[in-house]
């Protein structure tokens, strides 16, 4: 038993843990700024050019957003790539 | 364990390795001397120590020896993943510039149509004399302007609930 018991005390002492650690890669400022919320309408008397301007702004929301989100795809799929590249 | 294995860490490498070998060289010469012995004559007293002893070394060293290789491959191991992180952490970082840049430019463009196709409303379309009309006679009436309003809060209805 005291025999098996150094074997594995022997075998066991090589058992460590690689000392390299990949750091999780930070995220470009950009893309953890928040999407703004769209623009209402405001008043009771709204000319079409008003609620037109409002629209427009959404449209340039929208866009500003998916911007942001286009750039976490390609974020994830660069980062990914990079990642499995280390072996 | 890993005590002694710190102690050892603080030896060169080069001595660990020399020490090593002569431990081999000795067990090997002990192993020799005991076999070689048994025909000398009064150096058959010596056989009964050195044989074993010899023997003791020659496993020791082989093992000392198997041990410093597998620990010098690893060290090796670990020097290049080490470079290859070094060299992912540089690329990460660079593609990281790249689509801040790219995700920075996007928006400024976006921000800049924006604001031209505004101020075109403002400058331009609002002169136009059937529009002038049409804004006087037709104001946008309340029923459109509750239905767009509600349709900017539709994503309200999706977070549901504030815990």
């Amino acid at each position: 038993m005291k025999y098996i018991i150094l074997s594995l005390a022997i075998l066991l002492s090589a058992c460590t843990t690689a000392p390299v650690k990949q750091k999780f890669p930070d995220v470009p400022k950009a893309l953890i700024e928040k999407c703004d919320s769209l623009k209402k309408v405001e008043g009771d008397r709204v000319a079409i050019t008003e609620m037109l301007k409002v629209v427009v702004q959404n449209y340039g929301m929208y866009y500003e957003c998916a911007a942001k989100v286009d750039g976490w795809q390609e974020w994830y799929n660069d980062q990914k790539r990079i990642y499995e590249s280390v072996k | 364990m890993s005590q002694i294995q710190w102690m050892i860490g603080l030896i060169p490498d080069a001595v660990l390795s020399w020490a090593y070998w002569a431990i081999i060289v000795v067990g090997i010469t002990g192993v020799l001397a005991g076999w070689l012995g048994k025909w000398i004559p009064f150096y058959g007293n010596y056989v009964k120590v050195l044989q074993p002893v010899g023997i003791v070394l020659l496993v020791l060293g082989v093992w000392l020896r198997g041990g410093y290789d597998v620990e010098m491959a690893w060290r090796d191991k670990v020097a290049k993943l080490e470079e290859q992180v070094k060299i992912a952490e540089q690329k990460s970082q660079e593609t990281n510039t790249v689509i801040q840049e790219k995700v920075v430019e996007k928006t400024k463009v976006i921000k800049g149509k924006t604001e031209y196709i505004t101020q075109y409303i403002d400058k331009e379309v609002i002169k136009n004399q059937e529009i002038i009309k049409y804004i006087e006679n037709c104001p946008v009436p309340k029923e459109i302007i509750n239905i767009h309003n509600q349709a900017v809060d539709m994503n309200k209805a999706a977070e549901g609930p504030k815990k």
